[in-house]
């Protein structure tokens, strides 16, 4: 018998981290077994008042509880914001394709994140960093608002940027007292010298306006729409490729992407809208 | 094909509403609808020579339905086998649309399965197609080739009855008490309405023609400015994609019930504004023409990339309905005008 696509399982909320003001990372316990691959993303449920999609964060390696790191932004997301531990709450999927990691073998991976974009790169980096010696080098280039509106900031100003393998630079738009980094748009920290485009692959995951001019910078860069991968965020309602909302020309985002390289959906419209 | 002959509706469609549910059509207005079948009513039910308003799609995918009941999931309630008589060529390819959506081997939409299973699919010929139909120009005709368990054909004496299925051949086998052989005037007859109803089609649609496939122009045309021109008289009353019998779009809403929550399924339109917006404030489709832009892209482009149908069938639907100046077939027209001047001015070039 087929499973009903549209039933959630259960799972509750175990812990929750204050990432910023706006965004807070859930811990979250499935009651069934559940597993998914890095980039791909669920539908969570808020039992009684919506659903929205979202990419864990956490690494899919560690299978007994998963992170997911949400932004208040609209209805379930400010409800989420209110809740507590203890929260029961609905998962379906995992859905979609995620990050091609095996294609990335002995390659450069350059990897520009921003805002709240930095949580399905905060799994796609932890899976990476499992298996650094695999990649060439791990470049990663971050940015946020100020430096409060980093997330995961307690690794990221520390032991991330330690790691053998990988090389990481941060920027904010606007600087507070303490910051010495880098002031500016994160394209400003995304030099042509950083990386060896002929054995490297690009990863964008941000706002629109972040993800559009990232792209655009490493195209200058010299590299190939195919090896420019994108985490897209369109309003992924069914998960199925059913419903319609998220459709980006042919692509169903939920279940042909969330992760497209540039080449894909390049000549469709309004891509960063 | 095994064919037989009733000289009328009324014992045939007893013999099928014993079975199961039955759904016919009711003239309402200068329409017909589906209603549920009464053998009891003394008013004979009337043969109808054009699609129905309702389309196949509401007994399929209703327009709200329970998709799923939690923490504690619940077996869904039994399908009870059904019959929609009155189905037109037009309805039987618009559920081949929908069967590629819903039926997709990797997200078996079980809702519609179900459904599906059940249903006892009653074509009749259409021999009266309106101004709007315009299935003639997409591979469309005014009777069903294939798709049905039954397809009734109206002729002068009474009414011949073809099986397209096992459903079909099972159902006359059981009933063969109510059948005579065919007529070979009968078949004449329903030839020449065939010929007529689809001289007729080509006739009303005898000023629209296109200098390459559809989907190659209204893909080559996806700059032009007719869409917006076109927005100027859309209401965004979304009636289109509401009749339309291939438009599928829904979206999932939760409820909170006493002792448990649940999911819905209800339809939704690309036409509305805030379809396709997220959460954060972005939205690609903020301008009506570019929402207009996308239903025809999706129609006769994405769908048909995706699964090799187009995802329009010509019965002009929307056309009927919209209330306030929209117009797929003319819309089509301005783009081949389009696609023809472009092709030229490349030539001159």
């Amino acid at each position: 018998m087929t499973v009903n696509p549209y039933q959630p399982i259960d799972g509750e909320i175990v812990d929750i981290i204050d990432e910023s003001p706006t965004i807070k990372s859930f811990v979250i316990v499935p009651e069934e077994q559940f597993s998914f691959k890095t980039g791909q993303f669920v539908e969570l449920t808020l039992p009684g008042e919506g659903e929205a999609p979202f990419t864990p964060s956490s690494s899919p390696s560690v299978t007994e509880k998963m992170e997911i790191t949400i932004m208040k932004a609209g209805h379930v997301t400010g409800l989420l914001h209110e809740a507590g531990k203890g929260q029961k709450v609905g998962i379906r999927g995992p859905y979609g394709n995620g990050y091609p990691v095996d294609d990335f073998v002995g390659k450069e991976l350059y990897i520009v994140g921003g805002g709240v974009g930095l949580a399905p790169i905060r799994s796609l980096f932890l899976t990476l960093v499992d298996r650094i010696k695999d990649f060439k080098a791990v470049i990663c280039r971050f940015g946020a608002k100020t430096p409060e509106d980093f997330i995961y900031k307690k690794t990221l100003f520390g032991p991330w940027q330690n790691i053998k393998g990988v090389d990481m630079e941060l920027t904010v738009d606007e600087a507070d007292g303490q910051w010495k980094g880098n002031v500016g748009v994160v394209t400003t920290i995304c030099k042509k010298g950083d990386v060896n485009v002929k054995n490297a692959v690009a990863i964008i995951c941000g706002p629109p306006i972040m993800m559009k001019f990232a792209t655009m910078k490493v195209i200058d860069f010299g590299f190939r729409p195919q090896d420019i991968y994108l985490s897209m965020e369109k309003n992924m309602s069914c998960g199925i490729g059913k419903c319609g909302h998220c459709m980006l020309g042919k692509y169903y985002v939920c279940k042909d992407g969330p992760v497209f390289t540039y080449e894909q959906i390049k000549d469709y419209p309004n891509i960063w809208d | 094909m095994e064919a037989v002959f009733i000289s009328e509706l009324k014992p045939f469609l007893d013999a099928v509403a014993q079975q199961m549910q039955l759904y016919v059509p009711k003239k309402s207005g200068e329409n017909y609808i589906c209603t549920r079948y009464d053998p009891a009513n003394e008013t004979p039910v009337e043969f109808n020579n054009i699609r129905t308003c309702t389309t196949i799609k509401e007994f399929l995918f209703p327009v709200c339905e329970l998709a799923s009941v939690y923490p504690e999931p619940v077996e869904p309630e039994d399908i009870k086998p059904f019959a929609v008589f009155g189905l037109k060529d037009c309805d039987l390819r618009s559920m081949k649309v929908l069967d590629k959506v819903f039926l997709e081997e990797d997200f078996e939409d079980l809702l519609y399965v179900r459904r599906r299973e059940k249903m006892f699919i009653i074509s009749t010929d259409c021999f009266d197609p309106a101004e709007n139909c315009f299935c003639s120009l997409l591979d469309g005709s005014p009777f069903a080739q294939s798709g049905f368990d039954l397809n009734v054909s109206k002729t002068k004496g009474g009414f011949i009855i073809e099986a397209g299925s096992q459903k079909g051949r099972d159902f006359i086998e059981k009933n063969t008490d109510l059948f005579t052989d065919v007529p070979q005037t009968a078949l004449n007859e329903r030839d020449q309405n065939r010929a007529d109803a689809q001289k007729r089609l080509e006739q009303n649609n005898s000023e629209y023609r296109f200098d390459a496939p559809i989907k190659e122009i209204v893909e080559k045309c996806r700059e032009s400015e007719a869409f917006d021109v076109e927005a100027e008289s859309c209401v965004e009353c979304q009636a289109c994609t509401r009749i339309c019998p291939t438009c599928h779009c829904f979206y999932l809403y939760d409820t909170k019930q006493q002792d448990y929550f649940s999911k819905m399924k209800m339809w939704d339109s690309c036409m509305r504004m805030a379809y396709a917006a997220v959460a954060g404030g972005a939205n690609p489709r903020k301008i009506l023409g570019d929402r207009i832009k996308h239903r025809l892209l999706h129609k006769f482009v994405y769908f048909s990339d995706r699964y090799g149908i187009d995802m329009c069938v010509g019965c002009g639907r929307c056309m009927d309905t919209c209330i306030g100046g929209t117009n797929t077939r003319d819309l089509l027209k301005k783009l081949n005008e389009e696609f023809k001047s472009n092709k030229k001015s490349k030539v001159t070039k």
